[in-house]
């Protein structure tokens, strides 16, 4: 049976007009789809959030967690269903169609109608005149457009290279590669001198105690200051609080009875409040009845010297006059300041260090000893590292954007004892001591490296590449185990000794600014979005998180088995040191805090943004 | 077939596209979920790279394809042929291989292998590249014709064509060059693959693209159906080289297979505009030959203000290079660093490297866009002059001939062409 011409269009016809109605029956279906999902989406669902929430009440209710699961569960297969729709609903919508197109097309073709182009009315020279004149009308305009559009952009980029005497460089691969021979050049250096350097052409200053402000200079190095007897003995540094974090700068305190409840803004349990003259960001540090911080602005960088018990300020000292400092502020960003450092002491001086890149140390009465600027330190937020005392060396981490060390400067001269370049890029983090069982080492961490040096003779005893970004955080450390984390990178725990390695890697809690707290076998991790969290030690399993809803700049301080964490409104969270998520209570300062928490003789010290508190019974 | 059914099937292609970016805009992401069974969340990995002899295989279809489609342009010359063959390359180049490789964003390939030292183009993107090319310089745009699958889309919703004035088409004819220069701009700059970013049909090929892409190709479709494929004729940069080898094809396809009767039939066949009609010198010889001359001395100054407009465009061009970009976001707005759902500058933060560094590095790159843009903007002074040129020159026509440049070897005429091969 043969079909005719005639019936094979008509055939064509209906199929066509089949096609392009299915076509729309599924474009109807799959708008109501859309519609239906944008009004009720899944991922916007009330109850979820509402269920959880009530299960942080109760966190035991074991038929409540199973209705979140099954509410979670149907949530997400109604989005998966409806992406399934949405998706195969197109592609039979676009079956219909082609199938519609191609009837067409056969029914054009079989009716042997050639089709016939609408033609513009055109007389072929004069035609060809006009284009000419668009031509060059549009070419023209084009011309007009891009000078206008030149004129009218600004070049922000070099506006601001002129303003911060930043260098062009020919080509943008070239940018990495500058970076990396600056910051690999002295590691070489390092290699061949065994890490020490000799002191002969640093810039050291001793200034005669009697006018701590008058000044002399030059290579050779006035010893006029009397000279502090004996090192601090290690039960004489816990029994303090010397350095940023504590005696061994790693978040513990040995104090006992340490308060859990004040509110500085309605003056409970504030034993005293003073305003601090110049702001900073430098947490306390105390020793004996002595307590020291930092300030700074354009016009002065100052040490203040407070009495822990009364809050009297019983002396200050500036650090000027110093040969090399710079007559110009270095730009810093509102949030590191000129004096984010936290000073340090061994009890017979104090010692600052400002983003000036000016380290100063001050006897216990305020007297200069000595004061040297290490070169103004290439740092786009500013310098932030804190410093700590190992024996009769300090120790200083000057990373900055052009090379990074570590340097070790005699506590009673100032002379560098030695320095160890470091293969790194910038970072903010500040040295920890610990004690190993076999040795003291220092450890610091930056982008990529955790390193561990020697403080005796700042020689690099081994480094394990982890971490990357803009590392702010400090080490953490208990028993063997070093924690390291910074934000976008991963927190990992490292077991060091004769060959450190790194036993286990976590995500998913991760600081930017706070450090690693180890206690307990325990690891308490604190992150600018708000959640603190505790991890176990030894595997890296998170064992509970809290979020608290506030930023955390401040680190995580243990004493007298609880530990304190200050979120950046001001309120310290105090939990205990458990597994288990046990808060004690909250505590409000009545001010911003970026600084972390400082115990003495039962009381807490803590300093706002404005003011600094002595806080206890 | 009646209007009404023309108006239903546009409406269908809207209402497809329309969807399309309906399932686009719907997609949702949800958090990882958590689990307390000790279930591990699996790792993230990356999709395995397509098997060596597939892309091969791809290689192979488009040669038997731009054999095939030649075949039947030059031997058979069979519309039907072409049309169906066409086709086949929508269904295989574009629905299957979801337009990736295309021989249009192949250029950009070739541009990165030669200023990039560390790129090493893949050879079946360099014989996408070339295979085209190849035989447009022998037989015409035939890859134009069947093998391409974003002309094969176009091709198929032209219902409806109408011819457009000379003088319309000669300004958009100036888009592709424009476009093909910034293309070759923005790669030489490593900045961005823009033939692909902005490829209007992809994301229907894929039935997934960003919202703006899904409404740019639903409107080429839509203005298609009169205007018949605007991609191929107004925008397209590898449309620029095909015609250039074109012009130089000795076998190029005829309207009649013999000697023309000029019975004028074909003269209304082309929806592209690409016949050229008979000719014969207007207007007084001298001022014609004035007015080419001018041009000709015109020549050396639209491509001396071309390159000057176009060096003076390089703040605004360098914008869209990612660095550049991020750098004045930081520098204008330096609050963006604390900016937790800037991706960007997240990223950024998390490099370890200094403000100082990144706007070193976009500096760089700003002077390379000042050398580009000079070279851009010559670039298209010397297309406008040679435009100007050829629209000045007379050459004497007697038959109806396709132009070698633009027409796309859809082999439409030749079904009006009332001779037969003798």
């Amino acid at each position: 049976m043969s079909i005719s011409k005639n019936d094979k269009i008509k055939l064509a016809q209906r199929i066509a007009w089949i096609a392009a109605g299915f076509a729309l029956i599924m474009a109807v279906l799959l708008i109501a789809n859309f519609v239906q999902t944008k009004l009720n989406k899944p991922i916007d669902n009330k109850t979820i959030p509402a269920l959880v929430k009530r299960l942080s009440e109760s966190p035991g209710d074991e038929t409540l967690k199973a209705e979140i699961r099954a509410f979670d569960l149907m949530a997400r297969k109604a989005y998966f269903t409806s992406q399934w729709q949405i998706r195969t609903g197109s592609y039979l919508m676009f079956l219909g169609i082609i199938i519609s197109i191609l009837a067409i097309r056969f029914v054009l073709s079989a009716k042997s109608k050639l089709n016939e182009i609408d033609k513009a009315n055109e007389v072929a020279g004069l035609d060809k005149l006009v284009a000419q004149k668009w031509v060059i009308y549009v070419g023209s305009g084009l011309v007009v457009l891009a000078l206008v559009s030149g004129f009218l952009s600004s070049n922000s980029l070099k506006e601001y290279m002129v303003n911060e005497n930043i260098v062009a460089v020919e080509d943008p691969s070239t940018v990495q590669v500058a970076s990396t021979e600056l910051a690999s050049a002295p590691v070489e250096q390092t290699a061949q001198s065994a890490a020490l350097v000799t002191t002969e052409n640093v810039t050291t200053e001793v200034v005669a105690p009697a006018n701590p402000s008058e000044t002399t200079s030059g290579t050779a190095i006035i010893d006029v200051a009397p000279k502090p007897s004996g090192l601090p003995t290690q039960s004489e540094l816990k029994a303090n609080y010397p350095f940023f974090r504590g005696a061994e700068g790693i978040g513990v305190a040995s104090q006992k009875n340490t308060p859990t409840d004040w509110n500085g803004a309605g003056g409970k349990n504030v034993v005293w409040k003073v305003k601090v003259p110049k702001s900073g960001f430098s947490s306390p540090i105390i020793w004996g009845d002595l307590l020291f911080v930092t300030g700074a602005d354009a016009q002065a960088r100052m040490v203040y010297c407070y009495d822990k018990n009364s809050g009297k300020l019983l002396w200050e000292a500036a650090a000027d006059n110093i040969q090399g400092s710079p007559s110009g502020m270095p730009k810093v960003t509102a949030d590191t300041g000129l004096a984010a450092p936290t000073m340090a002491t061994d009890g017979r001086a104090v010692f600052a260090i400002f983003a000036t890149g000016d380290v100063i140390a001050l006897d216990m009465s305020g007297k200069r000893l000595w004061a040297r600027n290490l070169g103004v330190p290439d740092n786009h937020y500013g310098h932030g590292s804190s410093l700590i005392v190992y024996k009769d060396k300090l120790l200083i981490q000057f990373d900055t954007n052009r090379s990074g060390k570590l340097m070790a400067l005699d506590t009673q001269t100032g002379t560098t004892a030695w320095e160890t370049a470091r293969s790194s890029k910038i970072s903010w983090s500040s040295p920890i001591l610990v004690n190993t069982g076999s040795r003291t080492e220092v450890i610091l961490t930056t982008n990529p490296n955790v390193n561990g040096y020697d403080p005796q003779t700042g020689k690099e005893l081994w480094n394990i590449a982890c971490l990357s970004g803009e590392v702010g955080p400090s080490a953490g450390y208990a028993d063997g185990m070093v924690f390291a984390a910074n934000e976008y990178a991963k927190l990992v725990g490292i077991k060091i000794g004769a060959t450190p390695e790194i036993v286990w890697e976590a995500d998913e809690f991760l600081p930017e600014v706070s450090s690693p707290l180890a206690i307990n076998g325990l690891v308490f991790i604190a992150t600018t979005y708000g959640v603190f969290a505790c991890i176990d030690a030894k595997t890296g399993e998170k064992l509970w998180d809290q979020e608290y809803g506030d930023a955390f700049y401040s680190s995580p301080i243990y004493a007298d088995g609880k530990v304190y964490i200050t979120d950046m409104s001001g309120k310290t969270h105090i939990v205990k040191a458990t597994k288990d998520y046990q808060l004690i209570g909250t505590s409000e300062l009545g001010e911003k805090a970026v600084c972390s928490p400082v115990f003495s003789d039962g009381k807490v010290y803590l300093r706002g943004m404005n003011n600094l508190y002595c806080l206890g019974n | 077939m009646s209007q009404l059914k023309r108006y239903f099937l546009l409406i269908s292609i809207l209402l497809f596209g329309a969807i399309q970016t309906f399932a686009a805009d719907a997609k949702q992401r949800f958090p990882k979920p958590e689990f307390d069974s000790g279930y591990m969340q699996p790792q993230t990995t990356a999709a395995s790279p397509r098997m060596i002899f597939l892309e091969y295989l791809d290689v192979l279809i488009l040669l038997v394809v731009l054999s095939v489609v030649t075949w039947f342009v030059l031997k058979k010359r069979s519309r039907k042929g072409v049309f169906w063959t066409s086709v086949f390359s929508l269904l295989y180049f574009g629905f299957y291989r979801e337009g990736c490789i295309c021989s249009i964003g192949s250029i950009q390939n070739v541009v990165l292998g030669i200023v990039d030292p560390t790129y090493a183009i893949p050879l079946t993107a360099l014989l996408f590249f070339l295979l085209p090319l190849v035989f447009s310089l022998f037989f015409g745009r035939t890859f134009c014709a069947g093998a391409c699958p974003l002309g094969a889309i176009q091709d198929i919703v032209v219902l409806r064509p109408i011819e457009l004035p000379k003088w319309i088409q000669k300004v958009l004819g100036l888009i592709p060059y424009l476009y093909l220069g910034l293309a070759v701009l923005y790669v030489a700059t490593k900045s961005e693959f823009i033939i692909c970013r902005y490829d209007p049909f992809v994301g229907l090929f894929r039935f997934d693209a960003p919202y703006n892409m899904l409404i740019l190709g639903i409107l080429f479709l839509a203005v298609g159906v009169f205007v018949a494929r605007p991609y191929c004729r107004f925008f397209c940069p590898y449309g620029v080289l095909l015609g250039w080898m074109s012009k130089f094809s000795s076998r190029h396809m005829t309207i009649t297979p013999a000697a023309c009767i000029q019975c004028k039939l074909c003269s209304n066949s082309c929806p592209f505009g690409a016949i050229d009609e008979p000719v014969a010198e207007t207007g007084k010889r001298r001022s014609n030959v004035n007015r080419l001359m001018t041009y000709f001395v015109l020549l050396p100054l639209w491509i001396g203000i071309g390159g000057f407009a176009g060096s003076m465009m390089h703040v605004p061009l360098s914008r869209f290079n990612q660095t550049v970009y991020l750098a004045e976001q930081i520098v204008e707005h330096p609050e963006v660093k604390n900016d937790a759902k800037n991706i960007d500058v997240r990223t950024f933060m998390s490099s370890g490297k200094s403000t100082e560094q990144l706007v070193q590095e976009a500096d760089a790159i700003r002077r390379q866009f000042y050398l580009g843009g000079w070279l851009l903007g010559g670039f298209m002074g010397l297309v406008i002059g040679t435009s100007l040129i050829n629209l000045s020159t007379f050459r004497r026509r007697i038959d109806w001939e396709p132009n070698k440049t633009n027409c796309l070897s859809c082999a439409r005429c030749m079904d009006y062409c009332p001779v037969k091969k003798e």
